[in-house]
């Protein structure tokens, strides 16, 4: 698309540098895989990493980032912020609320979306496109990553979010050529997030526990918005069984929280004093406060709002110490574990089915959302997060980082490539419905294979047999049931117990859940004969693209073994073209 | 992948018990759901590729 690409030039155009693009309402950021394969994020002249996605114009001249950020105080309605969910949509689907204390979304045309501002230096009002807001303010990125690293950057992997349209996708990556970056593929938020997780538990070396067949759970709760992806990692590859979003939800909603409570608090002190509530420029300089005190309690016990001329020419300071922030948000705190447990349930899972959950985007550095979690969902799932996990990814970088990764991989790829390796053809693919494993003794059942894993797949798995001899192996589907025990209660139930004694107890009966596989379909057998004393059996299981199974099993270190095939199931719809 | 270590015992083959080759298929795979993987990341570029020039796991390892 660009224009600068000389046909029949006798040099070849130097190869573009492809960079990772995160582009959010409240932030963005840009990162940069080099040859040593580990994503960097990359800061601007500001020296943000987190570089606020917002526009102001004062006097003739454009800020951007934090400087801009910083003119919601003083020139409001030449600020323009929170727009990136206005790409591709028409003026009757935009929601404005997150613009309230900016410059508010206008209709510009028939159903376009844009802002007025006063761009240049006299009083002259002028219509900006939402679509030119993007371009300008992906310029600057563009520019910024091209300074950090001392070349031209032509082109981006960019992150969107999971319910990202068409129209937006286009619209967003439009928006991008014109400033410059060609997109060479848009991925989801959380996915860049989780691959950027597991690249890093890659380079941590400890096996490749990121192939490990888990179901993760990625919450990226941002500035205005969160959202939920409930991913089946299998060997690797990610396939989304559910996703959730709450636009409502976010560390705006808990900025409002410490707004109240300061408010009120200024009140008891000056009574006489005007509502800074209802007043704008106090609004935005408590708004801008109260999310210095969140990030100051992300960390430490203790901070405090310090605002000169809050209202009426009066300064205001108050301390706000973790334990009292924690109660006072703590309707908003269990609002997100609500919504990240009905993720679960909107994949058909248990909360115990959740390996893993993964807090990505900036609010997940609040302590308290995650020790929620932590005391909610058992304790079989690990909780990554700063505050739960030393080795966390720093929740603000992880989808760029992702998405860097991506860039990495794929920018030597010939852009047709790219676009055959995302169609339909190559991703809809059929997966397991039920576990794959085999019955052990006491009716237990391992998992091998586990449901939802996209075929053609290949597991590998090792039973010992300490006696030695002749043994079985029943290879079956299972099916995973969760069984609820209440401790020791005896037979009769259901009426309210007229127990004599341990009422104390009674309380503490909490029932007890646990995942349990069971068998439910043998699909083969096979004997294995003369196994050594001591020794081990393997068992590998390959379920092919038509869904067939081959298994082979043998002893460890032994000749021969047992091979066989399961015929895919006669007139199935949904196999493999 | 890494092999997957089980615990549990495997039941003793029964005195009766006999097949052709010690193997006895017995049913077929239920059938599979279809969804859509994430084009992103190594693993997926590899199953790709596969795909592509229909490889399997081990000719894909050569
Ligand atoms: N250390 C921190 N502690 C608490 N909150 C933080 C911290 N750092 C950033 N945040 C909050 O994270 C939010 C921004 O998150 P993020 O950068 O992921 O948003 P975004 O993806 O750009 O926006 P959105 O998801 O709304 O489109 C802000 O509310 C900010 O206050
Ligand atoms: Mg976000």
């Amino acid at each position: 698309m660009s224009d600068d690409e000389v046909p029949g030039s006798p040099t070849p155009p130097p190869t573009k540098t492809t960079i990772g693009l995160s582009f959010g309402n409240t932030n963005s950021s840009i990162a940069y895989t080099g040859a040593d394969g580990k994503p960097e994020v990359i800061a601007n002249e500001e020296g943000d990493r987190q570089i606020p996605s917002i526009l102001s114009y004062v006097s003739g001249e454009e800020y951007t980032g934090t400087q801009a950020k910083a003119q919601i105080v003083r020139n409001p309605t030449n600020t323009v912020a929170f727009f990136r969910d206005f790409l591709g949509k028409g003026f009757g689907n935009v929601d404005p609320t997150a613009c309230h204390g900016s410059a508010h979304p206008k209709k510009l045309g028939e159903d376009g979306v844009g802002f007025v501002v006063k761009e240049g230096e006299g009083e002259e009002e002028t219509e900006i496109s939402v679509e030119e807001v993007a371009v300008r303010h992906l310029k600057r990125l563009r520019q910024s990553a091209a300074d950090y690293l001392g070349r031209e950057v032509g082109s981006a992997v960019l992150t969107v979010p999971s319910d990202f349209t068409e129209e937006q996708k286009s619209a967003v990556s439009k928006a991008a050529s014109k400033a410059g970056l060609e997109i060479i593929q848009t991925i989801h938020e959380p996915v860049a997030a989780l691959l950027a997780h597991d690249a890093k538990l890659l380079q941590s070396g400890e096996g490749d526990e990121s192939k490990h067949d888990k179901i993760v759970l990625v919450a990226d709760l941002g500035g205005i918005r969160s959202d939920i992806a409930v991913i089946a990692s299998r060997g690797g590859i990610y396939t989304t069984l559910a996703t959730a979003h709450d636009y409502e939800l976010g560390g705006s909603t808990l900025d409002k929280v410490l707004i109240e409570y300061a408010a009120k608090e200024f009140f008891k002190k000056n009574k006489s004093a005007g509502d800074p509530r209802e007043n704008a420029r106090s609004v935005a300089k408590l708004t801008l406060e109260a999310e210095a005190v969140r990030k100051a309690l992300s960390i430490g016990q203790n901070a405090s709002f310090s605002i000169e001329s809050l209202i009426d020419g009066r300064d205001f300071t108050l301390a706000v110490p973790r334990t009292r922030y924690e109660l006072l948000a703590n309707k908003v705190f269990a609002s997100f574990t609500r919504f990240i447990e009905a993720a679960v349930q909107k994949a058909e899972l248990d909360i115990l089915d959740v390996d893993t959950i993964l807090l990505t985007g900036g609010t997940s550095h609040t302590p308290k959302i995650a020790a929620n979690l932590q005391a909610h969902f058992p304790s079989t799932t690990t909780i990554i997060a700063p505050s739960t996990s030393a080795t966390a990814t720093n929740p603000s970088e992880l989808a760029v980082r992702g998405a860097a990764i991506q860039a990495s991989l794929i920018s030597e790829f010939e852009k047709e490539d790219i676009e055959s390796s995302t169609e339909a053809v190559v991703t809809v693919t059929p997966h397991t419905h039920h576990p794959i494993g085999i019955v052990l003794g006491n009716d237990n059942f391992a998992v091998i294979v586990p449901a939802d894993t996209p075929v053609p797949a290949r597991r590998t798995a090792q039973i010992p047999v300490p006696a030695g001899g002749d043994v079985l192996i029943r290879l079956a589907e299972g099916v995973r049931e969760i069984k609820v025990t209440k401790p020791e209660k005896p037979a009769t139930n259901g009426t309210k117990d007229a127990d004599d004694s341990d009422e104390d107890s009674d309380e503490e009966d909490e029932e007890v859940r646990e995942r349990v596989f069971k068998s439910k379909k043998v699909l083969a057998e096979a004997g294995i004969k003369g196994v050594k004393k001591g020794g081990k059996v393997e068992v590998q299981v390959n379920v092919q693209a038509d869904l067939s199974v081959s298994l082979v099993c043998r002893e460890v270190g032994g000749k021969g073994g047992v091979r066989g095939t399961i015929e895919k199931a006669q007139g199935m719809n949904g196999s493999a073209k | 992948m890494a092999t997957l270590r089980l615990s549990g015992s495997l039941p003793a083959l029964p005195s009766s018990w006999s097949a052709e080759k010690d193997f006895l298929p017995l049913s077929t795979l239920t059938p599979p759901t279809s969804r859509a993987l994430s084009p992103v990341g190594p693993h997926f570029l590899a199953h790709a590729r596969r795909k592509r020039h229909h490889r399997t796991f081990s000719e894909d390892e050569k």
